[in-house]
């Protein structure tokens, strides 16, 4: 697509060597007549084939087992199935398994379907749905994945259509992360090794790789002979393009169809621009305000309930996000197992956290606010300025992220006050959120509560779904109580997209081409 | 001419080992950079597994002598990211930083040098304090907001040129422009500097005075004399390019090493953003040592008075 203005220019350069005359003025006026011309004509053809998406960046890895960083993650689903997936609904169906059984607590039971080919023609088995599980689970091939995964013990092949998936202990979230985990194929894997598999990768999914330009862009091309529906576009080029301001740029001229990661102030001023609108939906993630319950100031419960009170959530939803976002209550989002909106948050109230910043005899208490370039510095200025109106001296302590993650993962002594952070386990389940933020000995947790503790292992480790609800509504309640974090708002993914584009984004940030369409 | 050149030379070499140094500690002692590899949901057991495995449970001194060791191999070890040799991921990227830094150079002594000389020979007129408007808002404004300004005029008002990426000449002309323009006004005063200075010379007056163009002193005479400064300049401007190109990369979507670096910082691929701190660091040293040489060859009275 790109490279048909270029021909373009040769051809008239090619006639000008033979002109030889004093033509040079002319031509070249020509030649960049002939490419203003022929540059959008190229792009208006080419754009019911050939979907663009701007990317912030480039894939780091193809192979669906190595990095999942979300623009690898982006395209390489496209080019891979699951076991299962969610739907447009965010429901999980089924996908390359037709039906799962539960055969006990620990072992669930899955038939393949038989009709499904990789894209250099083999078929794919059970063995290649044990392999792919077990090749991530393996702790010689270091996944950055595997602790999405490293609750399932082991893979086996019962017949050519049928895998039996045991787990260490009864896990509940076994589905939900299953929709993430790529079925690779064994025998092509093997025979190439895992470097030439990740340069050249070959999936069952509707889209094949053509051409991998590190750095550049990664194109697709439907994939004939998908056992699903056939995809609409023929082809799809991810571009990486680092800057907002370029990406919004290219949708504009029409060099891209859709674009991703538009901040909220862009969104508002592309509403309303002819040819384009903005896709945004609400996501599985959740903007938190973490705070030391082990540490510093913050070590005085009054304290940390008066952070709560200070913080006014529908403000930084107003002028910061600008409506793309929307407050919450507890640690937790909408689509994600275990949200309660039983559980109450504190309302925004900045008499009362003054009073209690009195009682506590806390007034004028230094904050550290922990911070780093990755995060939304606007966001930890307004919290700063809000919680300093009620009496706190906040101070933002702004770090490189390697000493952010020490200072914030290491001793509580040294973990500062408070920080924000932005959380999805891309499983939408409450397990992969308040188990690794709140769990006493987790990395993240500056805080310990044996009761929590105890009930978020239950909910783990129960396929009881009602049990399990009861148990993160108690958890979430103990949390409310003890405030070692609370929620700010959820997350809403934005998408700049030609007004042609026909796709409705999902809670879970994943972007198949297969759902969309062209009008 | 041979010591002088050899001491250049032991300099140089110590300021590669001050970088390799520095370098070193700032990667190493600014946090713990296994923190930046595992996932966030990672338990200590394999945080403790992979600082273990990377080797950085080590005496920081161990990790620095297997630090230098592993470079003297010309080994920089592996991209955790990427899971390539972290030179090989660099080096593919290099040619489109040489290609932009090659069209910004372009730019930057095509248009600097001519402007410097119409603002030397047209001193006090109007044609000058007109340039020296154009060589100012060239230095002044930054890379970013010219880029963006460029991509907004050029390529989503009139479409005349891509918005970003790479694919022919059209796509080079932008981000050139953008990069060029500071060291375009560096050549534009350097070289009306050094005319100036040379214009004022008895020489001059002499060529004049036999009836020789304005024109044909400056062409002939001038512009050779004046040029010795320029070409230090020229040198130490590759340096500066290559590492302007970090912003302008990202800009314009444009696949070096700048790009890469952000990229690489973003992804917390350490290896990878430490090949491209040295790559960027020998270029400096290696410029200003061939530019050291370059000036005593060209003017034998540098030598001399040393």
């Amino acid at each position: 697509m790109q490279e048909e203005p270029e021909t373009a220019s040769a051809g008239i350069h090619g006639r000008k060597k033979k002109e030889k005359g004093n033509m040079l003025k002319r031509l070249v006026t020509a030649s960049a007549l002939a490419l203003t011309l022929a540059a959008p004509a190229a792009h208006a053809q080419a754009a019911k084939d050939t979907l663009t998406i701007d990317l912030p960046q480039d894939a780091a890895t193809l192979d669906p087992q190595l990095q999942w960083n979300t623009d690898s993650y982006t395209i390489y689903r496209n080019i891979f199935d699951n076991l299962v997936t969610r739907d447009s609904s965010g429901k999980i169906v089924p996908q390359i398994a037709t039906a799962w059984k539960y055969t006990d607590d620990k072992t669930i039971d899955f038939t393949i379907r038989s009709d499904v080919k990789f894209q250099d023609g083999s078929k794919l088995t059970a063995d290649d749905v044990a392999f792919s599980i077990k090749r991530i689970i393996d702790p010689k091939f270091k996944s950055p994945q595997l602790s999405q995964f490293d609750q399932i013990a082991d893979a086996e092949v019962v017949s050519p259509t049928e895998v039996k998936v045991t787990t260490k202990s009864p896990y509940p979230a076994l589905l939900a992360q299953l929709v993430k985990l790529s079925i690779v194929p064994k025998a092509y894997v093997e025979k190439v090794g895992d470097q030439q598999f990740n340069a050249k990768p070959i999936g069952s999914g509707p889209y094949a790789l053509v051409n991998w330009q590190h750095g550049i862009q990664t194109t697709l091309k439907a994939n004939p002979d998908y056992w699903g529906k056939k995809p609409e576009f023929k082809s799809v080029v991810f571009r990486a393009v680092p800057d907002v301001s370029t990406r919004i740029a290219d949708l504009r001229t029409g060099k891209a169809d859709l674009i991703t990661e538009v901040p909220p102030d862009q969104a508002i001023n592309l509403k309303g621009a002819s040819g384009l609108k903005i896709l945004s939906v609400p996501t599985e993630r959740v903007g938190y305000l973490y705070i030391n319950a082990q540490g510093g100031p913050t070590k005085d419960l009054k304290v940390r309930q008066a952070i709560a009170y200070a913080i006014d959530k529908q403000g930084l939803v107003d002028s910061l996000l600008q409506g793309y976002g929307k407050p919450v209550s507890i640690l937790g989002a909408e689509p994600v197992f275990g949200y309660t909106d039983k559980v109450k948050g504190y309302p925004f109230d900045p008499d009362k956290a003054k009073a209690l910043l009195k009682e506590a005899g806390a007034e004028g208490a230094k904050l550290e606010f922990l911070t780093s370039p990755a995060y939304d510095q606007t966001q930890v200025q307004a919290i700063q300025q809000m919680l300093n109106d009620v009496g706190f001296n906040t101070q933002i302590v702004m770090l490189d992220q390697a000493t952010f993650l020490k200072r914030r993962q290491g001793d509580a002594a040294d973990a500062g006050s408070v920080a924000i952070g932005r959380w999805s386990c891309a499983c939408q389940d409450a397990d992969g959120i308040i188990f690794p933020l709140f769990h006493t000995g987790s990395t993240w947790a500056k805080y310990s509560n044996p009761k929590f503790d105890a009930l978020v292992e239950d909910a783990r480790s129960t396929l009881d779904k009602a049990k399990r609800m009861d148990d993160y509504s108690k958890a979430y309640e103990i949390l409310r109580e003890d405030v070692p974090g609370i929620g700010l708002y959820q997350v809403y993914a934005i998408y700049g997209a030609s007004s042609h584009l026909q796709w409705k984004p999902t809670a879970n940030e994943s972007m198949f081409v297969d759902r969309m369409s062209w009008k | 001419m041979l010591r002088y050149a050899t001491n250049r030379l032991i300099q140089a070499v110590i300021a590669i080992f001050g970088v390799l140094t520095i370098v070193f500690v700032v990667m190493h002692l600014s946090g713990d950079p296994t923190l930046l590899l595992v996932p966030q949901g990672a338990s200590p057991e394999m945080i403790a597994e992979l600082r273990h495995q990377l080797g950085f449970d080590q005496p920081i001194f161990v990790q620095y002598l297997e630090y230098l060791k592993g470079l003297a191999h010309f080994d920089f070890g592996m991209s955790v990211v990427q899971r390539a040799p972290a030179i090989d991921i660099v080096m593919s990227r290099l040619p489109y930083t040489i290609e932009l830094a090659a069209g910004a150079l372009v730019v930057a002594i095509g248009v600097g040098i001519p402007v410097g000389i119409l603002m030397a020979t047209r001193r006090g007129g109007f044609l000058e304090r007109l340039l020296a408007a154009f060589v100012l808002t060239g230095q002044s404004i930054p890379t970013f907001l010219s880029g963006i300004l460029l991509i907004f005029v050029f390529a989503v008002k009139l479409r005349w040129l891509p918005t970003s990426g790479i694919g022919g000449w059209q796509a080079l002309v932008m981000p050139s422009i953008a990069l060029g323009a500071i060291s375009m006004s560096t050549f534009a005063r350097m070289v009306r500097i050094s005319m100036l200075d040379e214009l004022g010379k008895d020489y001059v007056r002499a060529g004049l005075a036999r009836g020789l163009s304005l024109g044909s002193v400056v062409f002939r005479h001038v512009l050779r004399n004046a040029s010795i400064p320029v070409i230090t300049i020229a040198a130490l401007e590759i340096g500066n390019l290559l590492a302007g190109a970090v912003i302008i990369e990202t800009v314009f979507a444009w696949p070096g090493i700048g790009q890469l670096a952000i990229q690489s910082i973003q992804s917390r691929d350490f290896l990878v953003v430490q090949v491209i701190v040295l790559l960027i660091s020998f270029t400096y040293i290696a410029t200003s040592v061939l530019a050291d040489v370059v000036y005593v060859v060209v003017d034998p009275r540098i030598r001399l008075a040393r």
